[in-house]
């Protein structure tokens, strides 16, 4: 139920921003009856609700529960699993980082190399290779076969 | 019908149905990547390609997904799909026997009879729809666009206020961009990549992909599979006879489930493979290696990869996550699925058909060819493909237009997908207020404008009536039996 209260609230605080960035659209001429802030209003009241009912149904259940036993049970595995999905975060945030100055090769194989590493695999020659050779291969099919382009990054500079 | 033959010549038609089927049988096979996953990672590939081979080449990994989820299935006892859990049971005891060929040739053949029933059963109810196209008002479309998030109701989950929160928060990611009266940009932050608003792939790629990627993050390996268990015997004819009746179960149970919002492919199985025990001379070996225990559920699924196009195409609406992918395919092409798509694009109609007849046969032939790359995907250290998998996230996501802002909303939507699974919030929701919130806000408004502020528009036209009305009693329904089945707002998982 914790995890409900935690939900509602959060949607609770993102229907009132919403709202809030809802009324400061400008009036236009052109408007109609309805206007641009119409529906976007009408969705946050009904977001609103919506986790005014969530909050109000876990708090309720919260109550009748309260005599019974408050563990913190698997706490330890979710902090683990949320560790994970920030590390798997952070190796796409640091693509999108470098991969406009160090291209597309370098940084997809840093990429699979990063993740392989990450997601439990050894770092050693192999690894490396097979991480070029992958770079290499979604170049090959992106940029020279299906004829998208990917970033290059400073080396078009240098040479 | 001539001009879907005339495409099989002028459009590589052909070619994309055999890649689909052997993208889809390679997707299905790997444990975590669901046929909604391996189609929205060839969403990107799509963009540059006609629109009609891009639809086949999508719609193909479909039905290949859907029959590759029973390899692992049966060879390693770990669902390659959700919808091939119910083939576990008995194809897995039919491998401890040491008939691992025959299991693999009855999930075969049994996915080519139920997408072959599945594809009539399209072809009949999806062309009479188009004939109402013309007489499409903005009234009508408005009112088929809150047909279209009645289906919220149904396919919410756990919990219908959580399903009703995704639906509205979809619909908030849908007024971002230029708002469709008056010009004026809404919510984009003085960013010029958001005055188109956000595209629906990227939230489809962040919410499967990327979001899958994530979740698998940390968890264990599967099982490795025997290379000696490669070879797919086809059944003979006794036991081609033993397996018509629960084909043909599936095949029927298919048809409804397809069709009908939230059912798909894994309820069809389950229920198809009750039915067939229930059916079945021999419902003694359930369970313990039954041919009839498979071919049940594999026509089943392989149905619905088929029947759960009708709404989609017929109405826009997408019942099931592998549409609502298939829908996100039509999006990026400017195909707007739904009555006017047979007018407008009926090429890409007749050339979906002639596809998806093409897939099945090829499903057949590749399915029987694709079985050692199979063996070696699934024998692969988990950690490789996990990196293979995100590189091309990443490098697909860019691809769509050509943008590094792109990858990260992508990613964006990773952790809120994550985050939704964390609270138990569904996705299918969510992707119906992204896909249809434009439809409605717009049409409304412009419904509206016509009747010079007038409500009773609404109803005064007969085909809006008619959809809203539908829509009233879609939901009434799917509030009564909610409440009937658990006595307050929670209804039973229909994943």
């Amino acid at each position: 139920m914790h995890k409900d209260l935690a939900l509602g609230s959060a949607t609770l605080a993102l229907a009132a921003g919403y709202y809030l960035m809802a009324a400061a659209i400008p009036e236009s001429q052109l408007a109609d009856a309805i206007g641009p802030q119409g529906l976007p209003k009408t969705y946050a009241v009904l977001l609103a609700g919506l986790s005014l009912i969530l909050i109000v149904r876990s708090l309720v259940k919260r109550q009748v529960a309260s005599t019974g036993s408050a563990g913190s049970q698997g706490s330890d595995a979710q902090r683990q699993a949320l560790w994970r999905v920030a590390g798997m975060l952070a190796i796409g945030v640091v693509y999108m980082s470098v991969v406009s100055w160090l291209g597309y090769i370098l940084s997809l194989a840093g990429l699979i190399f990063a993740t392989t590493y990450y997601q439990g695999g050894a770092v050693n020659r192999r690894v490396a290779v097979v991480a070029l050779s992958g770079a290499v291969f979604f170049w090959l099919l992106f940029v020279m076969l299906l004829r998208i382009p990917q970033p290059a990054g400073l080396w078009p500079s240098l040479l | 019908m001539i001009g879907a033959i005339a495409n099989l010549f002028t459009t590589p038609i052909v070619p994309a149905a055999f890649a689909g089927v052997a993208w889809g049988i390679l997707g299905g096979a790997l444990p975590g990547l669901s046929p909604s996953i391996t189609m929205a990672l060839l969403l990107p590939f799509t963009y540059g390609m006609d629109p009609s081979v891009a639809i086949v080449l999508l719609a193909s990994s479909y039905v290949g997904a859907e029959y590759g989820g029973s390899i692992p299935a049966i060879l390693i006892r770990t669902p390659g799909t959700n919808a091939a859990a119910a083939t576990v049971i008995d194809g897995y005891a039919m491998k401890q026997q040491g008939k691992a060929g025959e299991a693999l040739g009855i999930s075969l053949y049994s996915g080519f009879v139920g997408g072959l029933f599945g594809l009539i059963v399209l072809v009949l109810l999806t062309e009479p729809l188009s004939r109402l196209a013309l007489a499409f008002t903005p009234a009508a479309y408005f009112a088929l666009g809150v047909l279209g998030l009645s289906v919220i109701a149904t396919v919410s989950g756990d919990s219908l206020v959580k399903g009703l929160m995704a639906g509205v928060l979809g619909l908030m990611i849908s007024t971002v961009g230029t708002d469709p009266v008056t010009g004026l940009n809404r919510f984009t932050f003085d960013s010029p990549e958001l005055l188109s608003g956000i595209p629906p792939i990227l939230v489809m790629m962040g919410l499967f992909a990327i979001c899958e990627l994530f979740v698998q993050s940390g968890q264990p390996g599967w099982e490795k599979a025997a290379r000696a268990s490669a070879r797919i015997r086809f059944p003979g004819p006794a036991l081609w006879r033993r397996i018509a009746l629960p084909q043909m179960i599936g095949s029927i149970i298919g048809t409804f489930e397809g069709i009908m919002p939230g059912g798909g492919g894994t309820i069809s199985a389950f229920l198809a493979y009750n039915e067939a025990r229930r059916w079945s001379r021999h419902k003694e070996e359930f369970g313990k290696g039954s041919p009839e225990g498979i071919a049940a559920p594999e026509a089943a699924n392989n149905t619905v990869a088929c029947t759960a196009l009708v709404p989609m195409m017929s109405l826009g609406i997408p019942s099931s996550n592998s549409s609502a992918v298939l829908l996100g395919g039509f999006l990026i092409h400017g195909l707007i699925p739904g009555p006017m798509l047979f007018v407008k694009h009926p090429e890409v109609v007749s050339g979906l058909y002639v596809g998806l007849f093409v897939a099945n046969v090829a499903m057949v032939i590749i399915g029987y060819m694709l079985m050692t790359p199979c063996i070696w995907l699934v024998n692969r250290p988990k950690p490789y493909l996990m990196a293979f998998i995100y590189a091309l996230v990443v490098s697909g996501v860019y691809s769509i237009e050509t943008s590094l802002f792109h990858v990260g909303v992508a990613l964006g939507f990773g952790v809120i997908g994550y985050s939704m699974r964390y609270f138990k919030v569904p996705f299918l929701p969510m992707i119906l207020g992204v896909v249809l919130g434009f439809m409605v806000e717009s049409n409304y408004r412009r419904a509206l404008v016509l009747s010079g502020g007038d409500h009773i528009t609404f109803v005064r036209d007969p085909i809006s009536a008619g959809l809203l009305g539908f829509a009233l009693v879609f939901i009434i329904g799917a509030m009564l039996r909610h409440l009937s089945e658990t006595g307050n707002w929670k209804v039973k998982s229909r994943k």
